[in-house]
């Protein structure tokens, strides 16, 4: 998968682009207007980050050029403003999601995922982890080739997990993302832990290994190593 | 009343009051014009009678203008005008006359000279000059009426342009506020210090717009270079007190980046940024909303009560909308016990929203001010956000607590 980010604050350029290299993307970086236009015109991308506020031009104008000249690429737009009307608008011009900022890089992947998924990039629609296999057109899980029925958030959850293999995730980051907008409101985190044990007795009922792994009660890890 | 409609009122009663005046005025006036004449012709014709009689020594009798006869002595009591009625032979109908009676010694003998005028003649003349002049004056005053009503219309129609242009001006629509001029100096300067008002006023409301613009790129963009860092630190190996520093520091960071976002939006809401652009159902948006926090309501096991008489309506911006709802209802899930109850209403233009929670100290003077909270881990912005969005959209909240804490939205339909 070949990524194109596009964000004007380099720190946050190599933060990305580090994790993505090592979730195995090929990562380009723009860090302006200009030189976004110039490489959306030139080569071929599968997925494109952008920011839409650059110190030389909005983000949002890029879109245009990305519909003319990147037909096949999945767009995520980066925003520090968590507004409605740039949401839309974004969403109109043919961006695939909007996430604002600050965001978090398990967050990050799992929407890059998502992305991808919808654009069904070659066979993309199976997510496959030792036992499991997850078909993301058909919602469906299956541990040892049997099924197992798990309700929208726990599946939502499961996905997650998989996606974020051998990362430590803390609660909160769970919540927002099962939440995401709402999550300012959640005052307690126990609900998570009630998805996670049904989760885990439907995956041991269908003979699967709980691969979750408690990090002193804070956060978990799905991890088979 | 609309400035024309009661100067227009005022100059009809005007109108017709002066109307009235001039034609009792004019009425009388006219009478006793020709009943000055009237006398003055009886005067003559008595003084061509006495020459008469002198010269010629006998009596002159032509009925019913002229009676004279002899009388024995002199009559002073027979001196006198009067107005009478006689029945006209012909017409067999009373008519009216001023008759003069006097007598008067001539070659010393008292005659008794009585002189009649048909007014009948006069009244109809007085009508004859008093209706066409009525009917002319009347004339005249619609005319200029209609016409003054009509040169005002002109004189105000560019004010009440510019009166429509300055209603419907909104700074958010990136256009300086346009006047057509007027001609008209008290206008043209009403018009310049509007002008130069508005102009000051879109210069600070496009600084705060810039500013909160700014604000928030500016301190959520380092935040999340922080946060991305953390988050990388979080996958080494620590150790259990390690990884709740870490934790922890995430934590505050989002807290940081909420906080931030709060204080933006209350001050885009008091900058009025946000347009209140849909005619919105709100029974619609908590039903909404209940669905999406069932998940957290099922977890504190709450027993929701939803009461709905009547639809909500109200012209209200989408986003603050939602986010009065869900400030509203994530307080009453928040603040609530486990296993308590949410009670929600809606009738007659008022909704309620209560819920079951331990006691506070706080009031309907004080749990709406910004940063006051009775947990540490709230900010205390969302109920100054709820209280703004009320105040924006002419909603009267208010808090309550007699055993539920209770918010009551009540909206006002009169403004």
């Amino acid at each position: 998968m070949k990524l194109l980010i596009v964000e004007d604050e380099t720190e946050l350029l190599v933060a990305m682009r580090n994790y993505l290299i090592g979730e195995n993307y090929i990562c380009e970086l723009a860090e302006n207007f200009r030189k976004a236009d110039e490489k959306l015109s030139i080569y071929e991308y599968d997925i494109i980050l952008l920011d839409i506020s650059l110190p030389d031009g909005s983000g949002l104008e890029l879109l245009k050029t990305i519909k003319k000249f990147q037909v096949k690429a999945g767009v995520i737009i980066i925003s520090a403003k968590n507004s409605l009307d740039d949401k839309i608008t974004g969403l109109d011009l043919g961006a695939d999601d909007y996430m604002t900022k600050p965001f978090q890089l398990s967050e990050l992947n799992s929407r890059i995922k998502a992305v991808i998924r919808r654009r069904q990039f070659d066979g993309s629609n199976i997510l496959k982890f030792n036992e499991f296999s997850i078909n993301t057109d058909s919602k469906s899980v299956t541990v040892n080739d049997k099924k197992i029925i798990l309700t929208k958030k726990e599946y939502d959850m499961l996905i997650y997990f998989i996606i974020n293999k051998n990362r430590v995730l803390t609660k909160e980051s769970i919540a927002e993302h099962l939440w995401d907008d709402n999550i300012d409101m959640v005052d307690n985190f126990d609900f998570i832990y009630t998805h996670l044990n049904n989760i885990r007795r439907k995956i041991k009922t269908a003979g699967g290994t709980d691969y979750i792994m408690t990090i002193y009660g804070m956060g978990y890890k799905f991890t088979d190593q | 009343m609309k400035f024309l409609r009661k100067i227009n009122r005022q100059y009809l009663v005007t109108l017709v009051i002066i109307l009235l005046l001039i034609s009792f005025g004019g009425y009388f006036l006219l009478q006793y014009i020709i009943y000055n004449e009237i006398r003055e012709d009886i005067y003559e014709k008595e003084y061509a009678i006495i020459q008469e009689i002198k010269s010629q020594h006998k009596l002159i009798n032509i009925y019913p203008i002229i009676e004279t006869r002899k009388i024995s002595q002199n009559n002073r009591e027979a001196k006198a005008k009067k107005e009478i009625y006689l029945s006209d032979e012909a017409e067999g109908e009373a008519e009216p006359y001023m008759e003069y009676t006097n007598s008067v010694k001539i070659n010393d003998q008292w005659y008794l000279i009585k002189i009649r005028h048909s007014l009948w003649d006069t009244n109809e003349l007085i009508m004859a000059i008093a209706l066409p002049l009525l009917l002319l004056l009347l004339l005249a005053l619609s005319f200029s009426f209609l016409l003054t009503k009509k040169f005002n219309k002109t004189v105000w129609k560019n004010f009440e342009y510019n009166l429509n242009r300055i209603e419907k001006y909104s700074f958010d629509r990136f256009r300086e506020l346009s006047l057509k001029e007027t001609q008209i100096e008290e206008f043209d300067r009403l018009n310049k210090t509007i002008l130069g008002m508005t102009l000051k006023l879109g210069e600070d409301y496009f600084s705060l717009k810039e500013f909160t613009e700014n604000a928030s790129h500016e301190i959520q963009t380092p935040l999340t270079i922080v946060l991305l860092n953390l988050e990388e630190l979080l996958q080494q190996d620590l150790n259990e007190a390690g990884l709740r520093q870490v934790v922890s520091a995430m934590n505050a960071i989002k807290r940081l980046s909420a906080l931030n976002r709060s204080l933006i939006l209350l001050t885009k809401i008091e900058n009025s940024q946000f347009e209140a652009d849909h005619e919105l159902i709100i029974n619609d948006l908590i039903k909404k909303k209940l669905q999406e926090f069932a998940p957290l309501i099922e977890t504190k096991k709450l027993k929701t009560e939803l009461d709905i008489q009547n639809d909500f309506k109200v012209k209200i911006n989408k986003q603050l909308a939602d986010a009065l709802i869900s400030n509203l209802l994530s307080n009453a899930i928040k603040h609530n016990f486990h296993e308590g109850i949410i009670q929600i209403s809606i009738k007659c233009n008022k909704i309620k929203i209560c819920n079951t929670g331990p006691q506070n100290s706080l009031t309907n003077k004080t749990i709406f001010k910004r940063f006051t909270k009775d947990r540490s881990e709230s900010y205390g912005l969302g109920l100054a956000i709820v209280k703004k969005i009320c105040e924006k959209h002419k909603l009267e909240i208010n808090y309550s607590e007699t055993g539920f804490h209770c918010f009551r939205i009540i909206y006002n339909q009169k403004d």
